[in-house]
């Protein structure tokens, strides 16, 4: 079964619309987040260096915890601990540009797997490949709000994908090269379920680090759109792996075609774990 | 929409892997969740001591209060239920006293401990809706249920009552009672809008409904909580709403994920339906 593909077109070209006026309060919430940290005085140099010794210890904590790119992260720690240039910044601020960071590698990822033919050519689900199109483009907005966050604090912008996770990255879609489009196809989703389940982690972590009640609210107006990628790439994932592609699908009546499973595939876990989450200045500027 | 061929044999594979991914799944959740979202609870406890909960000791009497309320979930909905939900009540439901809207929450909570009230309430109110609607499917009232259906209702169920253990342990931990009532000011809309319910999409545009409020009430208070152990709370059950949100959708034959009225797929989720 498909999907109706010009509805599908028609919800992306109307989200464009959509998501200008659901910048609007992001937008209004970064002025107001700009008067905040200046009464907070979140830039004092001796937070920052706290903060970044504290994430030391985190770091050190999360290694070896997850599979392929949890392990970048750990990898990662001997970069990050042998510098401590990334305390000049205010603690919101390389959380900000950690965030981007991932969302810089997720825009990344899913427009090279877009050029993949069972992704985003013909022989493509076409519910994978508009779920594919509209998840990178809500991943370049996290971006641009996260780095127009910590641009009004003072900060730059992140323009540059996680440097832990992006060999990772690179090595597994060298993997799909020469692979059968079913195999190609699940290992696509099982990377960017990963990738996503880290941005999810991330930022419901990044809700109790953030100083500002603003970045607080700005992160968790993220995590659950994360999560719910996660939820459809697990879904879509169970799917494949159980040889049915043919229940990826939109259509009326696709739920009563679903096995039992699928009705619970979705979520594993009553509470959001936090063990996968990216170090807090994992992505920030140097 | 593509004709599938050969669906009965296709099905048996398919069914057993996901059956064997989905034991695989409970199994971790038994094993990694429960356990941790004890611990991580029991922490929310002791940092908020200094500011929200009075008793500092109360760890232990947490966790075995968090226990016993996840283990039993049904027991959870029978002191407080709200009156009706259709046909799907038992005698004993129905018998049970409304939650009258002024009294809630009560006023000797404030803050954080409010707030965790008004969230218990709301998953006091999710577990029961989902409740009713198994009730009402057993029974036959709503056609034929498709088993993935079932299958979200009742794992969803389970884990609304998780969340509402979390929040009561925290009330418990901070000497105060229970709540066992569903959201008072909620309820009458749900109860109304059930009673209208025919079929499992119905069903299912009523439980999307109450998730859509819940996640974004979790969402709203991470910026109003004082407490962050209480944040990390909140922001580790949102995106769990969320997930099943985005199911909801996909059951429904919608974009799955979070969305305006209209359909469109949104990329920061709203908050215009928090309670």
């Amino acid at each position: 079964m498909t999907a109706d593909p010009r509805a599908l077109a028609e919800l992306l070209e109307a989200s464009q619309d959509q998501q200008a006026d659901a910048m609007r309060p992001t937008r209004d919430a970064l002025s107001e987040l700009v008067e905040q940290s200046h009464e907070a005085s979140v830039d004092d140099p001796e937070v920052n260096v706290v903060f970044h010794h504290e994430h030391r210890r985190s770091l050190a904590q999360s290694i070896g915890a997850a599979p392929m790119l949890g392990a970048a992260g750990g990898v990662a720690l001997v970069g990050v601990l042998a510098s401590a240039a990334s305390a000049a910044s205010s603690s919101d601020v390389q959380i900000l540009q950690t965030a981007a960071s991932i969302e810089n590698l997720a825009v990344a990822t899913y427009k090279t797997a877009l050029t993949l033919p069972y992704i985003g050519g013909a022989s493509a689900n076409p519910v994978v490949t508009k779920f594919a199109q509209v998840t990178m483009g809500q991943h370049a907005q996290h971006a641009d709000a996260f780095n127009a966050a910590a641009k009004q604090l003072g900060g730059k912008a992140q323009t540059k994908p996680d440097p832990a996770f992006v060999p990772v990255v690179n090595k597994a879609v060298k993997g799909l090269s020469g692979v059968s489009d079913a195999q190609g196809a699940l290992g696509v989703v099982g990377l960017a379920m990963e990738l996503e389940n880290i941005a999810a982690e991330t930022y419901v972590k990044d809700t109790v680090l953030a100083k500002s009640t603003t970045n607080k609210a700005l992160f968790a107006s993220v995590m659950g759109i994360e999560a719910q990628h996660v939820a459809v790439l697990l879904a879509v994932q169970a799917l494949l792996k159980a040889g049915a592609p043919q229940d990826i699908s939109l259509a009326p009546g696709t739920a009563a075609t679903l096995p039992a499973a699928a009705g619970s595939v979705g979520f594993p876990n009553a509470f959001y774990k936090t063990n996968m989450a990216a170090p807090a200045n994992q992505g920030a500027l140097k | 929409m593509r004709k599938r061929t050969k669906q009965a044999d296709g099905f048996a594979g398919t069914e057993a892997e996901l059956v064997t991914m989905t034991s695989d799944l409970d199994q971790l959740h038994h094993d990694v969740g429960m356990p941790a979202m004890e611990a991580g609870v029991a922490e929310m406890i002791e940092r908020m001591g200094d500011d929200a909960v009075p008793d500092r000791n109360s760890r232990r009497t947490f966790l075995v209060g968090a226990g016993a309320a996840a283990v039993g979930g049904a027991a959870l909905l029978t002191v407080g239920a709200a009156p009706g939900l259709a046909a799907a009540l038992t005698r004993s439901e129905r018998s049970l006293t409304p939650t009258r809207a002024a009294m809630f929450p009560p006023a000797n909570l404030k803050g954080d401990l409010a707030v965790a009230a008004v969230a218990a309430s709301l998953e006091n109110l999710a577990v029961y809706a989902y409740n009713a609607g198994l009730t009402a499917a057993t029974a036959g009232k709503l056609g034929t249920v498709p088993p993935a259906v079932a299958t979200f209702a009742t794992t969803v169920k389970g884990q609304h009552t998780q969340h509402a253990a979390a929040w009561n342990g925290v009330l418990s931990a901070a000497g105060k009672q229970k709540v066992t009532v569903t959201n008072p000011t909620l309820t009458p809309t749900v109860q109304s809008d059930f009673a209208k319910v025919t079929d499992v999409s119905g069903l299912a545009q009523l439980a999307l409904t109450l998730e859509t409020i819940a996640a974004q009430t979790y969402q709203a208070e991470t910026a109003k909580l004082k407490s962050s152990a209480a944040i990390g709370l909140s922001s580790s059950i949102q995106p769990v709403e969320m997930q099943h949100i985005a199911i909801l959708y996909y059951v429904l034959g919608e974009y799955p994920g979070s969305q305006s009225s209209t359909g469109t797929p949104l990329a920061f989720n709203p908050t215009n339906q928090a309670a």
